[in-house]
């Protein structure tokens, strides 16, 4: 089990671990009852000390010889594509829904872009605004106690 | 075999600890229930922002650029100031200003930033409006609806683009959570759970800290007593012509570490000074 070095595909989900990224791998499982396919989903962690891929990333992850700890079992091996930047794999043009980023520049242009706009290359990384506006990188809660303490993540 | 009633007939113990069901905790952990916001509040529908004051001087938004109007008579041009029209007039003007701050280009109102702020514009002033009339139920609907809308739409951009929906929090001055995973009403019980649960966890944390210090501690010692001993042993070994087990490099090794240790230490002196 342990030797083969299986190569996953998943989705980087919220995780208070340090070092690590939990993943999600979904799969579909016939149920044999019903005779249909239903979602399983599966949860591993990653060794990620850098905290390469952030929530919502899709990752491939392959199997550790060995286990590093209790939990971690696998390591990140690529970030496929990272959450609101998508490549499109034929052209290698950037994706926003159904168009080429290129393509809305393009059309701004034309009609006189706007000064005030949002501009790609202006704009920083992702990241900028964890735990001030986003906060997306950890699981909220419904709030269960009031401590007179500032809680980020109740809801 | 039921331990319970072996243990209950030995009367030193007391009744709480033999017991095996509706355990209650010795515990002194308060629990507060927090206070229900309608999530219709500001503080629930994430909008930091406040609406900009307007200037009720302000010409009507058709009637901006009109030469007639600002050669009039002061009583006609007061007849089309914002502040002597009606609310909709006004929430047109700010949607106008908000839309500007965002579009793409100037014939853009269709884009998702566009529709953005047009929502949260309309939230705000609706929001300030249920204020004033909290039993307008028709109006906390629609707001709660339009609350909705525009998460579900917050949600669909950050899949998107995401360097535009950070923007556009920033722009919009919001604050994005996601839902939690599974909804379930707050209980007493429950909340006492994870607040034990919360209390045991320090406590371990507490206990592991100390007992990490109280090892730390005995670290230079022991290398001091081990040095002394390895190089002893060097020596005795050397004078007995008998094969020699430590070498001078383990000896330094040891140095080394008890060097980088005192060092440590006297700076977590000078730290507290």
């Amino acid at each position: 089990m342990a030797s083969r070095g299986a190569i996953l595909l998943g989705q980087c989900m919220p995780c208070i671990k340090k070092n690590a990224s939990k993943i999600r791998i979904r799969r579909m499982e016939l149920d044999k009852n019903l005779n249909m396919y239903f979602k399983k989903e599966e949860f591993f962690f990653a060794h990620d000390p850098e905290k390469v891929c952030k929530t919502g990333d899709i990752v491939l992850i392959r199997e550790l010889p060995q286990r590093l700890t209790r939990l971690i079992s696998h390591e990140i091996e690529k970030v496929v594509y990272p959450m609101g930047d998508i490549t499109d794999p034929l052209t290698g043009k950037k994706v926003v829904v159904g168009k080429y980023r290129d393509q809305i520049e393009e059309a701004n242009r034309l009609y006189g872009k706007s000064e005030k706009a949002f501009d790609y290359e202006k704009a920083p990384p992702r990241g900028r605004l964890e735990g001030t506006r986003d906060f997306t990188h950890g699981e909220t809660y419904i709030k269960y106690h009031e401590d007179g303490k500032d809680q980020p993540f109740a809801v | 075999m039921n331990f319970g009633k072996i243990l209950r007939r030995a009367d030193a113990l007391h009744w709480q600890l033999t017991r095996d069901y509706a355990f209650k905790s010795d515990l002194k952990i308060k629990w507060v229930r927090p206070e229900k916001i309608p999530c219709t509040k500001p503080e629930k529908s994430g909008d930091l922002g406040k609406l900009p004051a307007v200037n009720e001087k302000e010409f009507l938004l058709d009637y901006n650029n009109s030469k007639e109007l600002q050669r009039a008579d002061s009583t006609v041009q007061s007849l089309f100031q914002l502040g002597n029209n009606r609310l909709g007039d006004t929430s047109r003007y700010l949607r106008e200003q908000m839309i500007k701050d965002v579009q793409r280009h100037p014939l853009d109102y269709g884009s998702m930033e566009v529709k953005l702020a047009k929502m949260t514009v309309r939230i705000r002033i609706m929001q300030e409006q249920l204020d004033k009339f909290p039993r307008n139920t028709k109006l906390k609907v629609a707001l709660k609806e339009l609350i909705d809308k525009r998460k579900k739409f917050l949600k669909y951009l950050r899949r998107w683009d995401y360097r535009r929906f950070e923007w556009m929090l920033e722009k919009l001055d919001l604050v994005y959570k996601p839902p939690p995973a599974e909804f379930h009403w707050i209980t007493r019980k429950e909340s006492l759970q994870k607040l034990t649960d919360a209390h045991c966890e320090k406590i371990k944390e507490e206990r592991l800290a100390e007992y990490r210090n109280l090892l730390n501690k005995q670290k230079i010692p022991f290398l001091e007593d081990a040095i002394k001993k390895m190089e002893f042993v060097r020596r005795e070994q050397i004078d007995l012509d008998i094969p020699i087990t430590v070498t001078e490099e383990q000896i330094a090794d040891f140095k080394k570490e008890l060097e980088f240790l005192t060092s440590q230490r006297d700076l977590q002196l000078e730290d507290k000074e």
